[in-house]
């Protein structure tokens, strides 16, 4: 449904337009859909006119056909796997994250998920060399945190202020803000990625439930519809810039089962969906900083497969630090 | 792709009007003037400039994301230059918990502090209430605070106490003259007279009040806490349907900490606990069900140990888990004192706060 202007295409100009409309044909579905013999009679304009506009407006509208050999060879020159830095997670994600899709991160509160988006920021940033953008919508990032992961990787600081550099921060908490800056990175996005140098590989909305539950339940539909505008524009993205896009969500617990939150329509957006959850040992007073990822949805992988990581030591960093000691002599 | 005008922030009548008259992207608004559109689209000419301006909202802002310099964007190294000089941390008067969150409660981010009652959550509010005000000579903030009760559990008399403490102790620190100068104006009737009390009983209130939060905080730029003691009371009964009252919660989530965020203020809640019971065993769980859970950055559970007790920090994006003990004083929140530990216990506790101090 897409409003006819004069100059959409050649021959459309402005008294065919208020013709049509005073035909009651306002919108370019309207055209495409009438009886062009009929139209050309009540709007006096030649059948053969009206019928290039048409095809014409068809032809704009319309998708093309790409060959499967086009799309391979396209495939292989241009996604890329950015590894997660973390061998267990980038065991079950097949490698690590693949630009081009979204892959979600779920999991309770705690459970280390915004742990996981930084780690995946600073070794992209780092190792990589390319930009992140990162979106929070929970204020729980803090650049000092980054800075730590940083500083396990390497302490020359020139170093270490590039990659800080690299990773673009937007701070929105409402769902409208989210979509003003998802459609303004996407028209501005190839100008804004040369800022930092390398360019903007991956996008992480920490954490896109946040934004969206409180839309949903209730009698709303709105919310419905928003949830999908944002699932849209991310898989648009993904595939149009050739980023990695990583969503957190929240979970839900129905008798003791835990699954991800945003219910079934969410369910077909992300391509790759891990389950994060805490390993709990018996009786242990202090807490562990074990947990353990589980592949709910993967196009590549067996589903279900469950690794289990330190959040300690996300950064490769040597041997086990002070904090794991102690934790192995408590337990 | 362009952008579809359902995205836009309009109310859904105005949109569902857009798209029945066949204005599906912002691109076919943009050339309009308000009297076409409202002709076109059968709005009153008030919906149609408002429709307008937001269309010409999202073009300029990508424009401005295109000059690269949107203004919601900052690098990681700015934000961490804009950490280091302005967001500062409100000291708990616990040695052993501020080195646990890095220097105490941090502005600019929520904080839960969860626990069963009596356990000392109301103590820690109030103590929080008077460090915030703390001159900034002897390493405070020396905001003020807005403080929230809706149990009704705010003592007056506690407060005067606390507050008597934190003047006495910092009275005790003077050095310089700077110092000296600003013991003058802090006295406990100016940490009174800068607490602002606000009594909501039920949730109706509470929303309202957070709603209207964002003039006043405009109107007292000073201020640098907000406490609600309790988030839970008024959201644990009176529900009928979990549903709402977890969309409200979710909403009220993301209004704090846009709150926090933009006027540079710690957002403090506190949280009941209940019990799950899973099977024969059965767990004490933070209250308002597992989606709040997300909701403050960072949070805290105070608990009972046999007769210690114990402050844990259960989710931070920025601190390791850990665990200290704290006792509450006459003074308020205080640190166990060394000689009242039983020895066992000692080194351990030690360990745990050094490794914890990041």
């Amino acid at each position: 449904m897409v409003v006819l202007r004069e100059g959409m295409c050649p021959g459309l100009d402005a008294d065919l337009v208020r013709d049509l409309r005073a035909a009651d044909v306002k919108t370019v579905e309207d055209l495409v859909s009438s009886d062009t013999e009929d139209l050309a009679q009540k709007c006096s304009v030649s059948y053969r006119a009206l019928f290039a506009i048409r095809r014409v407006l068809l032809a704009q509208h319309t998708a093309f056909p790409v060959s499967g050999a086009d799309l391979y060879e396209e495939l292989l020159s241009s996604t890329a796997i950015l590894s997660t830095g973390n061998s267990s997670l980038d065991k079950l994600l097949d490698s690590g994250l693949y630009t081009g899709e979204i892959t979600e991160l779920s999991g309770g509160p705690g459970s280390g998920k915004s742990q996981v988006c930084f780690g995946v920021a600073v070794n992209i940033s780092y190792h990589l060399k390319q930009s992140v953008i990162f979106i929070d919508t929970t204020g729980g990032l803090t650049a000092r945190r980054l800075l730590q992961m940083l500083e396990a990787e390497t302490s020359n600081r020139e170093e270490q202020m590039e990659a800080l550099q690299r990773i673009h921060i937007f701070r929105l908490f409402d769902v409208f803000s989210l979509l003003d800056c998802l459609y303004s990175l996407r028209t501005g996005m190839l100008q804004q990625a040369s800022v930092g140098g390398g360019s903007v590989k991956a996008v992480i909305v920490d954490s896109v439930s946040a934004v969206i539950a409180p839309l949903l339940g209730g009698k709303q539909s709105e919310g419905m519809s928003l949830m999908t505008q944002v699932a849209g524009v991310l898989k648009t993205m993904a595939k149009d810039f050739n980023v990695a896009v990583l969503v957190t969500n929240h979970v839900t617990r129905s008798s003791s089962r835990v699954q991800p939150g945003l219910g079934v329509s969410w369910r077909h957006v992300p391509r790759t969906r891990i389950l994060l959850e805490r390993v709990e040992k018996a009786a242990a007073v202090s807490r562990s900083s074990m947990r353990s990822a589980t592949l709910i949805k993967s196009s590549r992988q067996l589903c279900h497969k469950t690794e289990e990581f330190d959040l300690q030591r996300w950064c490769h960093s040597e041997g086990p630090s002070a904090k794991r000691k102690l934790e192995d002599m408590d337990s | 792709m362009q952008r579809p005008v359902s995205s836009l922030s309009l109310s859904s009548c105005v949109k569902v009007k857009l798209v029945g008259a066949g204005f599906q992207f912002t691109a076919d608004l943009r050339h309009l003037s308000p009297q076409q559109l409202s002709k076109g689209a059968s709005l009153t000419q008030q919906e149609a400039l408002e429709v307008l301006q937001a269309v010409t909202r999202e073009g300029g802002s990508d424009k401005a994301a295109g000059a690269g310099g949107s203004s919601a964007s900052m690098t990681a190294l700015e934000l961490l230059q804009k950490e280091e000089e302005e967001l500062r941390s409100i000291v708990t008067f616990s040695s052993r918990l501020d080195a646990a969150l890095g220097g105490g409660v941090p502005i600019g981010k929520t904080t839960e502090v969860c626990g069963a009652p009596g356990v000392g959550k109301t103590q820690l509010c109030l103590q929080l209430a008077v460090d915030v005000q703390v001159p900034p000579c002897f390493g405070g903030v020396g905001g003020q605070v807005v403080y929230i009760d809706t149990e009704g559990s705010f003592v007056l008399q506690r407060a005067v106490d606390i507050a008597a403490a934190a003047v006495r102790h910092c009275s005790l620190l003077v050095e310089d003259d700077e110092q000296r100068v600003a013991m003058e104006t802090f006295s406990v009737d100016t940490v009174l007279s800068n607490m602002f009390l606000v009594r909501c009983h039920d949730y109706v209130e509470l929303l309202a009040e957070l709603h209207l939060l964002p003039d006043f905080l405009s109107a007292h730029p000073r201020v640098r806490l907000l406490v609600i003691d309790s988030v839970a009371a008024p959201f644990r009964r009176l529900f009928d349907e979990l549903l709402q009252r977890t969309r409200l919660l979710n909403g009220l989530a993301q209004q704090l900490i846009a709150m926090a965020n933009s006027h540079e203020i710690a957002v403090v809640t506190t949280n009941q606990m209940t019990t799950r019971v899973l099977g024969a065993q059965s767990q004490l769980i933070p209250a308002l069900g597992e989606n709040w859970g997300h909701a403050p950055t960072i949070r805290l559970i105070l608990q009972w140990a046999g007769s210690q007790r114990l402050a844990a920090i259960f989710k931070s994006p920025c601190h390791v888990d850990s665990t200290v003990q704290y006792q509450i004083t006459t003074e308020g929140f205080r640190d166990i004192d060394q000689s009242d530990q039983p020895q066992s216990k000692r080194p351990r506790m030690h360990n745990d706060q050094s490794a914890a101090g990041v």
